[in-house]
């Protein structure tokens, strides 16, 4: 606060009227992801000349983080960068800064009113639909790198009904169905594990007892992935000749990827999101037009990059 | 003291007649196993129960849950019962693993161990499972105490510390999963071929099986559940009873973190979620009546293998997961139903 201070007076004081103060209010800071997301955001404007952050922590309250951005709008910056508390209670943050005329940024979760933004106001993230459809594509071609034509496979949903597992389980019939995985994959069963390792261990166990052979294992995250590797593993199933595919590069995962067993993973980029987040809310505050949702890619990890990946989230 | 002998031989006559609801909990078990191993036959082409790999399944999936069950059943006796348990799950798995982390992953320093600051990495297998019983007992004893000496509704007790205990989950890491225990630690949920966490639920179920009907804790505990003023007058020590109760109950369900953490290799502050409610199912199913006072271990482990079944079957037959859900709540209420049927029944006659 006290930088800002003297920055905001300096600024007064017309030494320095070219900086850049952007506000941010994150939803809380002792969330990993979301350090990663402020962390990245930071590293941006280090290396931007003028540019001031002022990040504030909301300590997951939205009356609070309201409070900071009405604050944000007294003091006078010339973006506000928000990870919202709750994405239900956006609309008076817009209001807000939309009164003030000032750019206003959402970053990582969506707003209840995205689709209503005012033309200076934008929404920063990964498209959900990227995930399952990275995932099922490489799952695809693993199997036709092996030499396969023909293919079956279990799929393993999350929470039946959380929107990312609903999404995500698309995204897989909609790769196997559609004219780019190039090996036809028959869909043995899919059952839900509740995004749950244990769950997901008892299921694999479960189909494993059935005796009918299976390929490939596509899991809607890494830890029903992990789950269906460990039974594999006290089964004895050769883990060469399954490809096994989960979404969210966490450490277990990547740790399990390195040691051969899991295939494939997808990475959200919480570093790419700060900083594409950044990136919106300067051009907005040079007047410069920016896309109402800008969406940042998953990556996908895989043996072969996953060094890369692990000093990431 | 006499007098508490003598309503103890009363009680003992009592505790043994429900042996017919065991008896349907076992018809039901057989006849659900038979229904499965028909439609296996007429639509794989398979057997469903002659399969060790699936017998294995059955049993092993239900293990975890089951352990808290024998906990949950001796609450239920007492005419209580313990919200509690799946937190408890929760909060001791992320706490004791932290005890349980193992130096080194794939052959380079595990620096993201929650005590790698301290030092504390490869510790014998003997801390983490201390600290595991510790947290269960401690939690068992709050609820035991809180029930018996403010006499707040047991439903209310173990509401709050289900709550509680949660958020302890979630804040001792901040949400981070705790991963890669010491290869000891792996042993009390892979040990033995993968029957360790069996091996636990059983032993553990024939343990209170036995302490129920031959010790004068299982008198006193039957005794509390039938007429907690009666037990009294007799002249057993209700409250303190009662606090030992719920802490077996919260050791239980600490054993059942050491056993799913040690299976699972980790610890996620989302583990043991539902998993009261499950193990209440599995005791209700298996002819515990929510009242108190009657039903037994064996009948509680009866209903965890119709558990185990039912989930087999249902993968087995590849039925749809959401209506998966849909069947097994109608079986929770139908086994109630039968049990009052069974109550009705017993008042008349």
């Amino acid at each position: 606060m006290k930088t800002f201070l003297i920055a905001g007076f300096a600024a007064l004081m017309g030494t320095s009227a070219l900086a850049d103060d952007i506000g941010v209010s994150m939803a809380k800071f002792d969330d990993n992801f979301l350090t990663v997301l402020r962390n990245g955001m930071i590293e941006k404007a280090k290396g931007m000349e003028g540019v001031n952050l002022q990040v504030e922590d909301a300590q997951n309250d939205v009356a609070k983080q309201l409070d900071q951005i009405n604050n944000f709008i007294a003091s006078g910056v010339k973006a506000i960068i928000v990870n919202p508390v709750d994405t239900s209670a956006t609309q008076a943050m817009s209001d807000a800064a939309a009164k003030a005329n000032i750019p206003l940024v959402y970053v990582n979760r969506q707003p209840i009113n995205v689709d209503t933004l005012p033309d200076n106001q934008a929404f920063v993230a990964s498209n959900e639909q990227e995930s399952g459809t990275l995932e099922t594509k490489e799952v695809c071609k693993l199997l036709k790198d092996a030499g396969k034509t023909e293919a079956s496979a279990y799929v393993i949903m999350g929470e039946l009904s959380n929107q990312a597992a609903v999404q995500r389980t698309q995204d897989i019939m909609d790769v196997i169905g559609g004219p780019d995985c190039g090996v036809k994959i028959n869909i043995l069963d899919k059952q839900t594990s509740n995004w749950n390792r244990d769950e997901a261990q008892n299921l694999m166990t479960n189909w494993l007892s059935t005796g009918t052979k299976f390929d490939a294992v596509i899991a809607n995250n890494d830890e029903s992935a992990i789950g269906a590797i460990q039974a594999m593993k006290a089964a004895g199933t050769d883990m060469k000749a399954v490809v096994v595919g989960g979404i969210d590069a966490t450490q277990d995962a990547l740790a399990a990827m390195q040691a051969g067993d899991l295939d494939v993973t997808v990475f959200q980029d919480a570093a790419g999101q700060g900083a594409g987040a950044l990136d919106a809310a300067l051009k907005l505050a040079k007047g410069e037009k920016v896309d109402h949702k800008v969406y940042i890619p998953f990556q996908l990890v895989t043996p072969a990059n996953v060094a890369d990946f692990l000093k990431k989230n | 003291m006499s007098e508490a002998i003598s309503t103890g031989g009363a009680l003992e006559r009592q505790a043994r007649r429900p042996r017919a609801a065991e008896w349907n909990v076992l018809m039901a078990l057989v006849g659900i196993t038979a229904i499965f191993e028909v439609l296996g036959w007429i639509l794989y082409g398979q057997s469903f129960v002659w399969n060790a790999q699936r017998l294995y399944i059955i049993i092993l999936q239900v293990s975890i849950v089951g352990i808290i069950a024998v906990g949950v059943t001796q609450v239920i006796l007492t005419g209580g019962i313990d919200l509690s348990s799946g937190s408890i799950v929760g909060a001791t798995a992320m706490i004791a693993m932290s005890f349980a982390q193992a130096g080194m992953r794939n052959g380079q320093d595990f620096t993201q161990a929650v005590f790698w600051a301290e030092g504390w990495v490869d510790l014998p297998v003997i801390v983490p499972l201390v600290v595991a019983l510790a947290c269960g007992l401690l939690a068992g004893v709050v609820n035991g105490a809180l029930i018996a000496y403010t006499k707040i509704p047991p439903f209310i007790a173990t509401l709050g510390m289900m709550v509680s205990a949660r958020g302890v989950a979630n804040w001792w890491t901040k949400g981070q999963p705790v991963s890669n225990p010491t290869e000891a630690y792996t042993f009390f949920g892979n040990g033995l071929r993968g029957f360790m966490p069996v091996v636990t639920f059983l032993v553990l179920a024939a343990l209170f099986q036995l302490a129920l009907t031959y010790t004068k804790y299982g008198k006193h505990t039957y005794a509390i559940g039938s007429n907690a003023e009666a037990a009294r007058i007799s002249g057993i020590n209700v409250e303190r009873h009662l606090v030992l109760v719920y802490a077996i109950a919260g050791v239980l369900a600490a054993i059942a973190a050491v056993v799913v953490t040690s299976k699972n290799l980790t610890a996620q502050a989302s583990m043991g979620v539902m998993y009261e409610l499950d193990a209440i199912a599995m005791a209700v199913i298996g002819g515990i009546s929510l009242s108190g006072g009657r039903g037994s271990i064996i009948g509680t482990v009866l209903g965890a293998l119709i558990f185990g079944v039912i989930i087999s079957g249902f993968t087995f037959l590849k039925i749809d997961a959401f209506y998966q859900q849909m069947i097994k709540g109608v079986i929770i209420v139908g086994a109630v139903i039968l049990d009052q049927a069974r109550q009705r029944k017993r008042g008349r006659g």
